[in-house]
């Protein structure tokens, strides 16, 4: 029995095709996986059907019914609700206001009855499992916990149908089985969920079908058991996509990088040496204090103890002496923390370079466009012109010109905090390609990341972190899921201890 | 279209401009329309700064009250020293300084704009007018009978080229100056960059807070040449009146010219179409007859459609083609 039937979708925007003739089907109790790269159309279907754009043609059966003229509000009636990819929650309030806005319990004498709306905010989290405080103010949860706050809101709506859209960026492996666990038991109620990501291992782990679509098309629909994650990459990237092994070692120069007892907010007592052209992996639970190392190391958070020398000379202070020093951050959280968003591409991209030249007060456009157009061919960027806002870029390509913007100051050292956050497989695969041809060039590059077969695509290292301390380090054929999430979970400690006993 | 909607200053002042001749019919006069420069000067000057400033996403409230108290200290040096020189470089350090404690207050501290500028609109004025008292004096008056007072009035009445006044040449002076910098350095897209995304801005590379600090040290030392251009022509200081309202003025200069009281965007040549387009207004306004109470109505009137253009029309677009397609 089908729950949802969209029928001949279509939608141009100033006159160009996003999508064309689009079909897509949930059935009853299922998990469907909605595939396609940054760009695809993919956003844009859910839009319409969840009533946040219209439509230009084609039908929505919905639970038997058809739906014309859908808005957000119909929608949601409806029984679809949609769990966005960019947070949505209104940081000043509390956790149980977030979930009860415009649903509000009241008593009988009209107030707001916070006691009922707190209990059962308890209750619903108790159901997912979650440790979330209902009278917790949402701007001080951390990241994870605010993206099981969305879903827990949807599923509070009580709906029939859950678009859940790249929900589990922010959520550590424990979170993400928790999130699975309570779609299957829906699922046994008869619910469905359309699961938009990019992450392979977690799409067929849950899905029961995929639908993939490229450039606004539908190219092919199926069972996951009948499939596997490369002939579905494939069919999203088109041309024909090799997962073969790019990692490549190189000769590593001298050292470059130390920490010694490095302490700061989040993490302490790391030691580390690194050398010239390594590429070094990092990755942890979160809350295992990695971003937080990076962003001591290039100034951002000051350290509480410790040093940090770099090519032999002591390094400590604010963002502009970090750069002195010749080290670049691609922050993680692109939006918030890098882009930019009432600039040009060239404007993005000479930004950070300026901090260093400012002796040359005034800009030569000529200068800086060619030194753009050089990155953009580098690194691929997909762009009309370098006077475009950046806002009109897909996620990777924004990430690429990020990159671009501290490629521009000609560092020594990278610093990368989850640089594919949000990408698609094709842009990801050029980010990785660029990362080993960056370190041939005898760069030397740290890449915190929670995806381990990005580890071991290009990492000669990798340390795992625990709760802000270094648990391991890894050599580069010692990378397997395993062992990494061993050591993150400090799994390996628990059993010696009870070994010895 | 995009050109309408990143011109659109231009368009707005036309029409006004339009409106006057139409108004004004033979009575216009070359003279008039170049006394448009001349009287859009005091305010247009300032205007600049208070544009950076909500460029950066913030703003300067006490831009009317820092014509109180420099221009005060202004008339204070003039009479003491008969030199135009010493006035010009006292009154713009001055202006410089009572800038800088404002951007100190935010930029370092980092405490909110509106009240710091707010409380400093106070305090300034304020120390201005309590001064005047100590002097026993009702207005700040430059010694007429001194050698220095025709040199520096006739500065202040004189036209270059014979026609255009030199208020005027100062405004446009500064205009290019200050255009120059927010297009074509690179101190002028990091003050973008600060109204932008602050965040973004800062882990750039960026100093957010001594970017913020030179903007409203800059908006002190505009307020510093707005106060000896005021000298010149006038002679004298009211530290009542003078510049009261101007803030106001000065923001809505900022907004008719375009720039987003979001910051991070907008050009800083509206200004200049800004304020003069408010001048034109007060002109229409008296060659109407009206009474000049009414000024300020029909100000405001003209804010709230030049807002109303701005942001109609991107979303007319929108709707346009949503509807369409």
């Amino acid at each position: 029995m089908e729950m949802l039937r969209m029928s001949n979708i279509s939608k141009a925007f100033f006159g160009v095709s996003v999508l064309d003739s689009v079909d897509f089907s949930v059935e009853i109790g299922e998990v469907h996986a909605l595939l396609g790269e940054n760009g695809a159309g993919k956003s844009t279907l859910m839009n319409i059907l969840a009533g946040v754009i219209p439509r230009d043609s084609g039908t929505i059966l919905f639970d038997g019914k058809p739906m014309e003229h859908n808005t957000v509000q119909s929608t949601e009636q409806a029984g679809i609700a949609f769990v966005h990819q960019e947070l949505n929650l209104f940081n000043d309030l509390k956790v149980y206001e977030n979930i009860f806005l415009r649903k509000e319990i009241l008593t009988k004498l009209g107030t707001l009855d916070k006691q009922e709306m707190i209990r059962k905010t308890r209750d619903l989290m108790d159901r997912l499992g979650v440790d979330i405080d209902p009278v917790a103010t949402v701007s001080e949860l951390e990241t994870s916990k605010k993206q099981l706050l969305e879903i827990a809101k949807a599923l509070h709506a009580e709906a029939k149908l859950f678009i859940l859209d790249e929900p589990t960026t922010a959520l550590n492996n424990n979170e993400i089985e928790h999130l699975f666990k309570i779609m299957r038991s829906l699922k046994d109620q008869g619910k469905s969920f359309i699961f938009i990501s990019h992450k392979m291992t977690e799409i067929f782990t849950i899905a029961d079908r995929f639908t993939v679509l490229r450039n606004g098309q539908m190219i092919s629909s199926g069972n996951i058991a009948d499939t596997t994650p490369t002939a579905v990459t494939r069919m999203m990237v088109g041309s024909s996509y090799s997962d073969s092994e790019i990692y490549e070692s190189r000769t590593l120069g001298d050292q470059i990088l130390e920490l010694e007892n490095y302490s700061g907010t989040g993490f302490t007592d790391i030691s580390l040496s690194i050398r010239k052209g390594e590429i070094v992996g990092f990755t942890g639970l979160k809350g295992a204090g990695i971003s937080e190392l990076m962003q001591t190391i290039f100034g951002v958070l000051p350290h509480t103890g410790g040093t940090l020398t770099i090519e032999g000379k002591p390094c400590s202070g604010d963002i502009h002496n970090a750069m002195k020093h010749r080290v670049g951050m691609i922050a993680a959280n692109r939006k918030e923390n890098s882009i930019l968003p009432d600039f040009t591409l060239l404007e993005n991209n000479y930004i950070s370079e300026h901090t260093l030249s400012r002796r040359k007060p005034i800009i030569r456009k000529r200068m800086e466009r060619a030194r753009f157009l050089k990155l953009r061919e580098m690194l691929n960027i997909r762009c009309t012109s370098d006077s475009d806002l950046i806002t009109s870029l897909s996620g990777g390509n924004q990430q690429k010109v990020i990159l671009a913007r501290w490629l521009n100051t000609d560092p020594d050292i990278l610093l990368m905090d989850n640089p594919t956050q949000g990408i698609d497989v094709g842009a990801k695969a050029e980010i990785y390609k660029l990362i080993l041809e960056l370190a041939r060039q005898g760069k030397t590059i740290l890449v915190n990341t929670l995806e381990i077969p990005e580890l071991q695509k290009v990492a000669d290292r990798c340390v795992v972190f625990y709760h802000g301390h270094i648990h391991s380090v890894l050599s580069h054929e010692e990378i397997t899921e395993e062992r990494v999430m061993l050591a993150a979970t400090n799994a390996l400690g628990e059993a010696e201890r009870v070994v010895r006993q | 279209m995009r050109f309408f909607s990143n011109y659109s200053f231009i368009l707005i002042f036309v029409a006004i401009l339009i409106a006057y001749l139409i108004v004004n019919g033979s009575a216009t006069t070359f003279n008039g329309i170049m006394n448009i420069l001349r009287h859009s000067s005091v305010v247009g000057i300032m205007s600049f700064g208070m544009g950076l400033v909500i460029i950066t996403g913030g703003i300067d409230l006490s831009v009317g009250s820092m014509l109180a108290l420099i221009g005060g200290i202004g008339v204070v040096i003039f009479n003491n020293t008969q030199s135009i020189f010493l006035t010009l470089l006292v009154v713009l350090a001055v202006g410089c300084l009572l800038g800088f404690i404002n951007g100190i207050l935010i930029g370092k501290v980092k405490m909110p704009p509106f009240i710091v500028t707010l409380a400093t609109m106070l305090i300034y004025r304020s120390i201005s007018q309590y001064y005047l008292r100590t002097l026993t004096l009702s207005i700040y008056s430059m010694d007429a009978s001194s050698p220095a007072f025709d040199p520096i009035y006739s500065f202040g009445q004189t036209k270059v080229f014979g026609f255009i006044p030199m208020a005027g040449v100062v405004l446009l002076f500064i205009t290019v100056i200050m255009v120059f910098i927010s297009t074509s350095t690179k101190f002028g897209k990091s003050v973008y960059a600060v109204g932008s995304n602050q965040r973004a801005a800062r882990l750039a590379g960026i100093s957010v807070e001594w970017t913020q600090v030179i903007v409203y040290t800059i908006t002190g030392l505009l307020c510093g040449v707005s106060t000896f251009m005021w000298l010149a022509m006038n002679g004298s200081v009211d530290a009542a009146t003078i510049g009261k309202s101007n803030e106001m003025y000065a923001i809505a200069a900022v907004v008719i010219g375009g720039i987003s009281m979001s910051g991070g965007k907008g050009k800083l040549l509206g200004v200049l179409f800004g304020a003069m387009s408010y001048t034109i207004i007060d002109k229409i306004i008296s060659s109407l007859g009206l009474d000049a109470l009414i000024n300020d109505s029909i100000k405001g009137s003209i804010l709230l459609l030049a807002v109303f253009i701005q942001n109609a029309i991107p979303a007319l677009r929108a709707k346009l083609h949503k509807s369409a397609g």
